[in-house]
């Protein structure tokens, strides 16, 4: 039996070796996929963090307000700040239109005497404050400060500038706000001894420290690489279901799976040297793919692959991997009665499957049904794994569920694979 | 030649799901050890089926067979090392050598190692396939093919060879080789049965033959009884015209 497995193993890779488009759609496409994506998605991050957002800043005010907010802006490396547009002052008006146009991505308006404004609603309160005064008759003046979007630009992108500008131009008002009942303060109880130091405008209340929760003892920082390089390879790793698919077929068309049939070599150790083979070929564009992260992708100014800690934990998780694809593969070459429906029926299922695992959008942005869907994918349990590994530093025990998972899948496949061979042969 | 029966078939039908008549209805016959048995018909006769069934291909909807004393029905794994088949269709992997076909199918036969190899030279010398041995079977002619088709599933020395339009659409050259050395394997004790619509070459290749037509068997005989029994016919062609009919087959 033993060398009955051994010559269907050898017919494989005589077969896959002489198949050369197919190889290449085993190798080069992957690896063209993740360079691809990846630096796609990096240059993209990349042109905002090193230019920043563009911003067009009109200071109406020429105020406390007005230049604190210009400088705090200036000195954050993810703005692009702009005072004028076409080299004219900016207006509110121009503002408006250039950010319409595209221009700028986001335009901020501070309105004339909005520190004015502020200093007297201060004055106001510390008015209600120490005299008793009834603030329900005076009506404060509120300072708006309009923010202009640009209306192309994607809703959750500007919903992350817009709070992140909001957040700084509201502690700036605060500051100012501190400032002007400091001084009024001061005015009412004089104390000569200790004038105010104004040093709240250098500090900061609460601080805010992030930290990827990650139990790897390297520090792994998630980046289109640790996200990309796992995501494609593992949706590379299932398309392999193609070529094994064609494989099956190719048998059937061709004349050999009549003779199979009849020889004293049973069904599934013929498919035992197709999983075998296609098995390695899975391990070996893994590898790959963790080569081209760890060592080409570097070379092209993108951070370098993190494995986390696990090696057994990545090596017990590849195989699953391959073992659900290898397993897919064999299903719809027994299923399919053409190439064509073959290629069809692989494809389109790999592309929902990948869509639903969360290889092209991540699932946690998608609605609670899609999410819950999303959790059948094995691609998903499998990206999930990586995930565990390769950005929260999991170990074995961490991706033993998905594993399993996967496992499980792969039997799944196999037993739907020999009841439908067994119906299509009882004709 | 030992007239002890080989194969025998009793009450064969065969109903394909969704067909309106059985492909075979209803066959019984013997082969005999060591003859060349010519199983004959028009398109769609049932011939096909009916070798399919005896190799295990597919299970017959009624009846029995036996094969080597062992049912097809309950013992198929231990009949299935005993024969060997030449498909219709060239039934080899176009991208691999022959050698490397051979070595494959032979191994799927149990053979292995230096018998194995021995084996695929005889037969490539035998078959004129020698020096191209090395070339991938897509490069082949036709003629080329149906030579490494056969020796696939000789290789093994099976005590019965079913044999599908084992000459379909080669040169005569090629055609005279493969009947000499299918001669050569029956005359070494190899059961052998062979459908053909080359009437001629059914003549003068087969001991005895069945014409079969919409799945029954018509007659069954040596073709010279067959031609005598046959008023006005000289040639196996004429009975079997007269038997079948000159209407056109789909």
């Amino acid at each position: 039996m033993l060398n009955k497995l051994l010559a269907t193993v050898k017919k494989e890779i005589l077969l896959l070796l002489r198949d050369k488009v197919g190889l290449s759609v085993l190798f080069i496409m992957p690896v063209a996929l993740i360079l691809v994506m990846t630096l796609i998605q990096d240059s993209a991050f990349k042109t905002i963090n090193e230019k920043g957002i563009p911003i067009v800043f009109v200071n109406d005010d020429n105020d406390s307000l007005g230049y604190q907010i210009r400088e705090g802006l200036l000195s954050n490396e993810l703005c692009y700040l702009s005072d004028s547009i076409d080299g004219k002052p900016a207006t509110a008006v121009l503002a408006q239109k250039a950010v319409s146009e595209g221009k700028f991505l986001v335009g901020i308006v501070i309105p004339k005497g909005a520190t004015a404004s502020i200093r007297k609603n201060v004055s106001t309160l510390v008015d209600e404050t120490l005299n008793g005064a009834d603030s329900l008759h005076k009506q404060q003046d509120s300072v708006e400060i309009t923010i202009l979007i640009d209306p192309v630009a994607k809703k959750s992108f500007l919903n992350a500038v817009t709070s992140n500008l909001r957040e700084f131009i509201s502690e700036v008002k605060t500051k100012i706000m501190f400032q002007a009942f400091s001084e009024q303060i001061a005015e009412v109880i004089p104390d000569k001894e200790n004038p105010p130091k104004n040093s709240y405008q250098k500090s900061q209340i609460i601080r805010y420290k992030e930290i990827y929760a990650s139990t790897a003892t390297d520090q792994i920082v998630p980046n289109a690489v640790q996200h990309n390089v796992p995501a494609w390879t593992i949706f590379a790793m299932f398309f392999i279901a193609i070529p094994l698919s064609n494989s099956i077929l190719k048998e059937k068309t061709e004349g050999s799976v009549f003779r199979l049939h009849t020889m004293p070599t049973p069904y599934l150790l013929l498919v035992n040297g197709k999983i075998i083979v296609y098995l390695m070929v899975c391990l070996i564009q893994f590898m790959m793919m963790l080569a081209v992260g760890k060592y080409l992708l570097p070379t092209m100014g993108l951070p370098a692959l993190v494995l986390g800690n696990s090696m057994m934990g990545i090596f017990i998780l590849t195989l699953a991997t391959s073992f659900a694809a290898t397993g897919f593969g064999v299903m719809v070459g027994t299923l399919a009665t053409t190439d064509h429906q073959a290629a069809i029926m692989g494809s389109l299922s790999i592309l929902l499957l990948s869509a639903l695992g969360g290889i092209w959008v991540p699932s946690y942005v998608m609605p609670e049904v899609m999410r819950n869907i999303s959790s059948f994918s094995p691609l998903n349990w499998s990206l999930e794994g990586f995930y565990k590994l390769f950005l929260r530093g999991g170990g074995v025990a961490d991706i033993l569920t998905d594993a399993s998972k996967l496992m499980g899948f792969f039997f799944l496949m196999m037993a739907i694979s020999y009841l439908v061979n067994h119906k299509k042969r009882n004709i | 030649m030992s007239n002890s029966a080989i194969i025998k078939i009793e009450n064969l039908t065969k109903t394909f799901k969704h067909a309106d008549e059985p492909a075979v209805n209803g066959v019984s016959f013997t082969i005999n050890r060591d003859e060349i048995f010519g199983l004959l018909g028009p398109n769609g006769a049932g011939k096909t089926t009916t070798i399919s069934i005896l190799c295990g291909l597919f299970p017959a909807t009624s009846g029995q067979v036996t094969i080597d004393g062992k049912s097809l029905g309950t013992q198929l794994n231990t009949i299935k090392p005993i024969i060997g088949i030449v498909p219709q269709d060239i039934a080899l992997y176009p991208t691999l050598t022959a050698r490397e076909n051979l070595t494959f199918y032979g191994s799927m036969y149990g053979l292995y190692g230096k018998d194995l190899k021995d084996k695929i030279e005889i037969w490539l010398e035998k078959l004129g396939l020698k020096d191209s041995a090395k070339r991938q079977v897509s490069t082949y002619s036709g003629g080329m093919k149906r030579r490494v088709n056969l020796i696939a599933g000789v290789l093994h020395n099976p005590k019965i060879l079913f044999l599908d339009e084992p000459t379909v659409g080669v040169d005569v050259q090629s055609r005279n080789v493969i009947i000499e050395h299918l001669k050569e394997i029956n005359a070494a004790g190899t059961t052998i049965i062979y459908t053909s619509h080359h009437m001629e070459e059914a003549e003068h290749f087969c001991t005895r033959v069945s014409i079969i037509d919409h799945g029954k068997i018509l007659t069954q005989g040596t073709p010279s009884e067959l031609i005598e029994n046959n008023n006005g016919a000289v040639t196996l062609e004429n009975v079997f015209l007269n038997l079948t009919n000159r209407k056109l087959r789909d």
